[in-house]
């Protein structure tokens, strides 16, 4: 269903009776939310102690520009590749896994010389693996079936104006406190014995390089499909690329390559990159202070991933930055594309924003991390739980589309 | 030869012996601010790379150290490498001599400890070092805090030492408090003055632990006859210890002048450590940390408490 590059852009901006699209007025107000970013970045940065804040939302609002540029969404590029067999999208993601495994093992081989020493890199997303880990993969990757995305995508959707993110995040808070209800009875049922495996602990850093790469070659070798349309003509004005890098898609691999690489190089400078942790903790907070949640949560702070630490301040900590760096960002480039759509829900977009949103919320909470915290830093880092949520992941959106629970139709992602 | 080649020369020459004459080494040697058991952070910049010099940092947070450390240092972790790993006691000998030989620790290094939040786990790093009997060890003043503040340089490489043979005595039983010593002075057989340097509200038992950790101690209040001196009162707005004379002061007025053997103690005995470093290192007296501290203390059964605002344990 992706349309070559130029397809890919509102159709006035190909000329229509009314001509080309206007761009001026678009890309003006998308230079005033940057600006309104750019502003805060400084502001945050030069309070006291607010670098690590500065540098949480301007990464994320270059995040949130590559995600909507690129369409780089999970949900979207697995239905692709089962409903239409393209597998431009899948080969994207397993191209920002590959980027980020050489450059997050780079970074944690300097900080861990010798990872056969029975220690775990500092804050790296290396979880249990246990059954619970697998029904969580499952769950959220129905969850992204049933609500047309992943939470990242959901984030970045909300720049977009999308009709069914907001319930689809609220429903994953839904979800968190039913994760945080689940939690102790799956802790003593299998999570507290089950082990945390980290392959270069294995393997040493080379195997776990190689091992991994070989595994991402061999997906990528079993899920290849020939491309079936031309490549677009190369820009034939300057104009023209300016007007195709500001409304046409970006190709896939660019949003892979530039999201691997930001992954990688975002630990010397915050946790691993994430968008759960500051939405689970809200609900965490609010659960607690409502009494929802079980006033303890057997061993769960002692785990690394996307971390559900009650604080006071929730809007100052990195993680929500970082998110409000996606939304705003996305939200600039979906201004200067033309693709800022907002939309009244209809009844279904409620209904499968909240129950999707649920599932989505119960996996990223029981699995730690969703297809960010999981997919891509669990994966980087070497973590055998990386791997396992997104197997199970895969596996649920294969059949949750073979069974027909799609959003259907071959409609863009965004609407 | 061109003459714009014989001046690059000549200037390259001169920069060599500028530097030469500045190399970290001499200043390790002759520096008067680092006769004290406080360095400053411009005493650090301006020494680091010595030969004999080895900083570390000892931070409360996980991920610190990894994302910018002072450059050369090393990160010992207060939970993994400074504790023993079963049993609640502090690392071992033999553990310890392998972590500083890791290190590169010979008896001529000069250590500096830092770290963040306050220097609160660099203290107890340096009370930890001090039980090992490790002499020429001084805590960077003010720490992370300062370091950051004043923009000064950060490095996230790990740095590799030639491992060496380092030895340390047996831990020196003096420094060390323990829950029978405290007890005598709770029932009065002892003239130790006891510093409980915990906030108020967990002194006088309104809470049983500060905001956001557990409750570890099923009793609240304090060793009856301890003086509260919270820990942070000895500290300046930006992070470095305050002027001996004004911690004097401070002390004085609580009771506790030098003149009788001081024990420090707080929750689970990290942070009383700072107040001992400022005790011992840099006022002289004579103290010693009850590292089993409140959680050990509140536990315990049979023993006196003082508990001011009467709160009761798991009462509805």
């Amino acid at each position: 269903m992706i349309e070559a590059l130029t397809k890919d852009a509102p159709s006035a901006s190909r000329g229509g009776p009314d001509g080309p699209r206007k761009l001026l007025r678009p890309v003006l107000a998308s230079l005033a939310v940057l600006g309104l970013l750019a502003w805060s970045v400084r502001a945050l940065g030069a309070a006291p102690g607010g670098r690590n804040l500065a540098f949480a939302l301007g990464i994320g609002t270059i995040l949130g520009i590559v995600l909507q540029r690129a369409r780089f969404c999970f949900y979207c590029h697995a239905r692709d590749h089962v409903e239409g067999g393209d597998p431009r999208g899948l080969l994207a993601i397993l191209l920002a896994m590959a980027v980020g495994i050489l450059g997050m093992l780079l970074v944690i081989s300097g900080w861990l010389p010798d990872p056969q020493g029975g220690r775990l890199p500092p804050e790296a997303h290396i979880g249990p693996v246990s059954w619970a880990l697998v029904a969580a993969g499952l769950a959220f990757g129905l969850g992204m079936v049933v609500s047309g995305s992943c939470i990242s995508a959901h984030w970045y959707r909300l720049g977009e104006g999308s009709p069914t993110s907001p319930f689809a995040l609220i429903g994953a808070a839904g979800g968190f406190l039913l994760g945080f209800n689940t939690w102790n009875p799956l802790y003593s049922a299998t999570i507290a014995e089950s082990r945390v495996l980290w392959l270069p602990q294995k393997l040493g850093y080379v195997g776990a390089i190689l091992a991994q790469l070989a595994l991402i070659l061999l997906i990528a070798a079993l899920i290849w499909r020939p491309r079936k349309e031309a490549p677009p003509p190369p820009a034939r004005s300057l104009g023209e690329a300016a007007r195709r890098l500001i409304e046409g898609r970006w190709p896939a691999w660019v949003g892979g390559l530039i999201v691997g690489a930001i992954a990688a190089v975002v630990i010397l400078r915050l946790r691993p990159l994430g968008v759960t942790a500051a939405l689970g903790s809200g609900a965490r907070g609010l659960g607690d202070a409502w009494g929802w949640i079980p006033e303890r949560l057997d061993g769960l702070d002692g785990f690394a991933g996307c971390v559900t630490v009650i604080t006071e301040a929730l809007w100052r900590t990195p993680n929500a930055l970082l998110v409000a760096g996606i939304v705003g960002g996305a939200f600039a480039a979906a201004l200067a594309s033309g693709q800022f759509a907002p939309k009244l829900p209809t009844g279904t977009q409620v209904f499968r924003g909240l129950t999707g949103g649920l599932l989505l919320g119960w996996g990223a909470m029981t699995g730690l991390g969703c297809t960010i915290g999981n997919t891509l830093s669990g994966v980087m880092a070497g973590a055998v739980s990386g791997w396992v949520f997104t197997f199970a992941m895969v596996f649920a959106i294969w059949a949750g589309l073979r069974l027909g629970l799609g959003t259907g139709g071959r409609r863009r992602a965004s609407a | 030869m061109t003459s714009t080649t014989w001046r690059r020369a000549a200037f390259a020459a001169l920069a060599l012996t500028g530097l030469a004459s500045v190399s970290p080494a001499a200043l390790v040697a002759g520096a008067a601010d680092a006769s004290g058991a406080l360095v400053t952070t411009e005493w650090l910049e301006r020494n680091l790379g010595a030969p004999n010099l080895r900083v570390i940092e000892v931070s409360v947070d996980p991920g610190v150290y990894e994302k910018g450390h002072v450059p050369g240092a090393v990160n010992f972790s207060w939970h993994a490498d400074l504790n023993d790993h079963v049993r609640r006691d502090v690392v071992s000998q033999a553990d310890f001599e392998t972590l500083l030989s890791r290190a590169g620790v010979t008896p001529e290094t000069t250590i500096v400890l830092y770290g963040d939040n306050n220097n609160w786990f660099a203290a107890w790093g340096a009370w930890v070092f001090d039980l090992y009997g490790v002499e020429d060890v001084k805590l960077l003043d003010g720490g992370r805090k300062k370091w950051e503040a004043e923009g000064r340089i950060l490095d996230n490489r790990t740095p590799v030492y030639e491992a060496t043979g380092f030895k340390v005595t047996d831990p020196d039983p003096s420094l060390r408090a323990r829950l029978a010593d405290v007890l005598e002075v709770a029932e009065g057989r002892a003239e130790d003055k006891l510093v409980d340097i915990r906030s108020n509200d967990e002194f006088t038992g309104k809470i049983f632990a500060p905001p956001g950790a557990a409750e570890l101690a099923v009793r609240a209040g304090h060793v009856p006859g301890a003086a509260n001196v919270p820990w942070v009162k000895a500290v300046n707005e930006d992070g470095t210890f305050k002027s001996a004379e004004a911690l004097r002061e401070l002390y004085a007025e609580a009771g506790i002048d030098g003149s009788k053997p001081i024990i420090t103690y707080c929750r689970i005995g990290e942070r009383s450590s700072h107040t001992w470093f400022a005790l011992t290192k840099i006022l002289g007296y004579d103290a010693r940390n009850y590292d089993g501290s409140w959680t050990e203390y509140g536990n315990s059964v049979g023993v006196p408490i003082s508990n001011p605002s009467g709160t009761i344990w798991a009462s509805k």
